[in-house]
């Protein structure tokens, strides 16, 4: 009985889903290399959210870090998935378009600055209603200028994944980086079971949800870029290695004559599961990406 | 006179129970090809086999469900069959409530109605349903030898043969008690299978306790109810857990144990090959346990703290854990669990030096109960394993630990730990001035509240704020005192006096995380072994098959 307790490796890995917005933001960056921009003590809050009795956060969800990633300028935005469910309001979305805005001020003038997103949201704030759809359409346009200069690399770990407005937002980007605990889908599995009925989509199917918007599934659609283990070295590896790749050659979501091709291809008389979809769909190669 | 006795003897038939169970098998004996009755025949089967106002056992606890048997029972015609008294361990399909609005049962004694237990409110004020009474699980087993002998029982296997012979496998649960209540006093035994084969991995039930079977027409349903996600396990109840440990476990040298499925108990397990070991604690407590094989014990069990498990039922996706570690768990000859309810109640009661378990609920008195307004939820096991038994003789150093009077003739004590936050949900708080449980059971008609664990046999009680040794206390007013000064800001908690909360630290009746040595900023999720069902599956080696429910990958 006195034998030392051997922990396996998987479970000794430093996680990231674990970690706060916070702390994965600064994992990922150079150490020594950042600091925040408009953080807590700054106390810029949500002015809508205590009107609705609900306490608001002093960093509204949203942690900007500016630094270096692989020794190359760099702006790091993370959502967090714990408040609020890492929903877009008025001031998390203008820090999140200002850093962007401000990078690419910086790109244009001669110091290429990359932006990595940490995206654990379920899109809009419905708390804050225009503001927030405001607010997802300006940091689309911030992201589609940036991208022009210096990549733009999405994370999303988990677990809340990526979805609604913020989903686009993820479209919009160089890079997609996801765990196979993360999802990534345009309507929530709850909002399409609402709205089309449990026939449709039923949102308790785990093995369902997972097998359309899991990593696994995105990375091997080719919607996503790379898949990575929930580790936090790993994940830092993964998004230097996007700073160093520089641009893509053409950004996905400008083959727009590809995914047309691929949309047509399907044979959508009857239902395709998500295997044979990843296969069908993968049968022309895929042109853009720096996989 | 002895003329009369003589004749009396002569004249009375002593064999009506086993004579009505022929009349009533040769009802349907042209359906049947041995104990095997087609699946097409089971409603008109049931409907010759049960007779109006029987007295029926449905097998269905909070884990596996005779529900081929149930969903065919509600289509009976209430014509034929009418007034049953069904007797349930767990009320958990929608379908054992349709019985009672078709009229085919009227009256229920039950142990559990979790899923169930808005509507069986409402079916109850409706007039709808009777309730015989609430039970816990032993207790209500226990009944069926004595004043609710059943005459005709319903329930589930893995696999059956040719001649009946019955495979219950991992998931055996409460099948042999119930079928032995039936077989032994002439009641009729019916049981779905998922399979018929021509031969089973082992006899759990031998044929002749058997009267008929029928395949299922899908495998029996069953819940993974033991089943605690590590990712929902917050920081507060990391610290209760590490309280546990030290100001509990270390503390009365507890090695033999039952834990209920909240996550705080979910937290002790995966604390273990990490806080307890930094404390050296291996070997020295939590070796022996009467537990269903929780997936967060798996850590535990692999790293060496874990000696042996008993189990209740078993759980889904363990079962290849399960069958690669005999050493720890029961198994057959063929390598699958033994799991037994009534059995491992019983060690639950007498052989286990304390039992641990989360509340919803509790009163200054230290009484608790989930029953919560408008719900009536039962108790299942809980309050069985939640008490100090009076027929226990042995001793083990936690039971003499607790033994406050040095008088010879007095008796020791086993460890009732209730853990619960000062404030639930919502901002509501857990201690309250009156349990709901008051009056619900009020509103139910009911002879007496439904507590779920009596506040005298509450050894301990376990909050975020510390730990209140309450078997120590002396008089009511001093154990209300101490139960006060851990219910935080809660309207109990409101009552503690500093002095008097300052004193009885000092008497080591409250005890507050410092006073223990537990450093509350320790209490962090990086001190668990496991912190998600992922890192289960690594533990586990891949042996431990997740659930699709708690899969998030």
């Amino acid at each position: 009985m006195s034998s030392a307790i051997v922990i396996p490796a998987y479970v000794r890995r430093h996680s990231f889903i674990e970690l706060d917005a916070r702390a994965r933001a600064q994992s990922l960056m150079d150490p020594g290399s950042w600091r925040e921009l408009v953080g807590p003590f700054d106390r810029i809050e949500s002015p809508w959210l205590p009107m609705q009795g609900i306490a608001p956060q002093s960093d509204d969800g949203c942690v900007v870090l500016k630094g270096t990633i692989a020794g190359k300028p760099a702006v790091l935005i993370a959502l967090e998935g714990k408040f609020q469910a890492g929903s877009m309001g008025e001031v998390s979305g203008a820090k999140m378009t200002a850093a962007l805005d401000l990078a690419t001020q910086d790109s244009q003038n001669g110091k290429k600055t990359a932006a990595v997103l940490l995206l654990e949201t379920g899109g809009v704030r419905l708390q804050e209603a225009n503001l927030g759809l405001a607010v997802i359409a300006e940091v689309m346009a911030s992201i589609l200028a940036l991208r022009e200069h210096a990549p733009v690399i999405t994370v999303i770990a988990g677990t809340v994944g990526c979805f609604g407005g913020m989903s686009i937002a993820a479209g919009l980007s160089s890079y997609i980086v996801m765990t196979v605990e993360a999802r990534l889908g345009l309507n929530g599995p709850e909002v399409i079971e609402q709205e089309s009925g449990i026939e449709e989509f039923d949102s308790s199917d785990k093995a369902l949800i997972w097998a359309i918007n899991g990593g696994e599934q995105r990375v091997g659609m080719g919607v996503a870029d790379e898949l990575v283990l929930d580790d936090a070295e790993k994940i830092a590896a993964s998004v230097q290695k996007y700073v160093r790749a520089g641009l893509p050659q053409v950004p996905r979501s400008q083959q727009v004559e590809l995914y047309r091709e691929r949309t047509a291809a399907l044979d959508t008389s009857r239902q395709i599961d998500p295997l044979t979809l990843r296969k069908s769909w993968n049968r022309k190669t895929n042109q853009g990406g720096a996989r | 006179m002895e003329y009369a006795v003589e004749e009396q003897q002569t004249t009375r038939a002593w064999a009506t129970r086993r004579d009505e169970k022929k009349r009533r098998m040769q009802l349907v004996s042209s359906w049947m090809n041995g104990p095997v009755l087609p699946q097409k025949y089971l409603v008109q089967a049931l409907e010759s086999l049960i007779a109006p106002g029987d007295r029926i056992v449905l097998e269905g606890d909070n884990q596996k469900q005779a529900d081929f048997l149930s969903r065919s029972l509600v289509k009976a015609d209430p014509k034929k069959l009418h007034d049953l008294h069904l007797i349930i361990s767990s009320i958990s399909r929608p379908e054992h409530l349709t019985l009672f609005e078709l009229g085919i049962a009227k009256r229920v004694d039950f142990a559990f109605a979790g899923p169930q237990s808005l509507r069986v409110a409402q079916l109850l004020e409706d007039g709808v349903l009777e309730i015989g009474a609430i039970h816990t699980y032993v207790e209500l087993y226990a009944r069926l030898l004595v004043d609710l002998a059943p005459n005709v029982v319903l329930v589930c296997a893995e696999q059956a043969d040719r001649e009946g012979n019955l495979y219950t496998g991992p998931n055996t649960e409460d099948t042999p008690v119930i079928v032995e209540a039936a077989a032994f006093h002439d009641a009729i035994v019916i049981v779905q299978v998922n399979q018929i084969v021509e031969k089973l991995p082992r006899v759990d039930i031998p044929s002749s306790w058997v009267d008929v079977v029928v395949e299922g027409d899908r495998p029996y349903a069953i819940e993974p109810l033991f089943t605690r996600d590590p990712r929902q396990i917050t920081d507060l109840q990391i610290l209760i857990g590490m309280m546990v440990i030290r100001g509990i476990y270390e503390r009365h040298q507890v090695h033999s144990l039952n834990h209920g499925i909240g996550f705080d108990t979910a937290a002790i397990e995966l604390l273990l090959p990490t806080y307890g070991e930094s404390l050296g604690l291996r070997g020295k407590i939590c070796e022996h346990w009467a537990l269903n094989p929780h997936p967060t014990l798996i850590p535990a069990i692999e790293s060496g703290w874990v000696r042996s498990v008993h189990c209740f039922g078993s759980e889904v996706g363990m079962d290849e854990y399960v069958r690669a570690r005999p050493d720890v768990f029961f198994t057959g000859r063929d390598g699958s669990l033994r799991s037994n309810r009534v059995l491992c109640q019983l060690a639950g009661q007498y052989a286990v030096d304390g039992f641990i378990g989360s509340t919803l609920q509790m009163d200054g008195d230290a009484n608790s109960s989930t029953v919560t307004a408008g719900r009536i939820s039962g108790f299942g096991g809980a309050p069985n394993m939640g008490h100090d038994p009076h027929g226990r003789r042995h001793a083990s150093p936690a039971w003499l630990d607790l033994k406050t009077n040095p008088s010879p003739t007095a008796r020791g004590r086993k460890l009732v730990v209730q853990t619960v936050e000062t404030f639930a949900k919502g901002d509501v708080p857990a201690f309250v001035e009156t349990l709901d449980a008051v009056e619900v059971g009020k509103k139910a008609g009911m002879p007496i509240a439904p507590i779920m664990i009596y506040g005298d046999d509450v050894s301990h009680v376990v909050t975020e704020e510390g730990i209140a040794y309450l078997y120590k206390a002396e008089g009511m007013e001093e154990r209300r005192r101490a139960l006060a000064a851990v219910a935080g800001v809660s309207p109990i908690g409101l009552r503690a006096k500093p002095k008097e909360t300052a004193e009885l630290r000092q008497r080591g009746i409250v005890a507050y995380p410092e006073d223990i040595g537990v450093q509350r900023l320790q209490a962090n999720r990086s001190l668990l072994a496991a912190r998600s069902m992922e890192d289960l599956v690594a533990w586990s080696g891949g042996l431990y098959k997740v659930p699709a429910k708690f899969r998030s990958w």
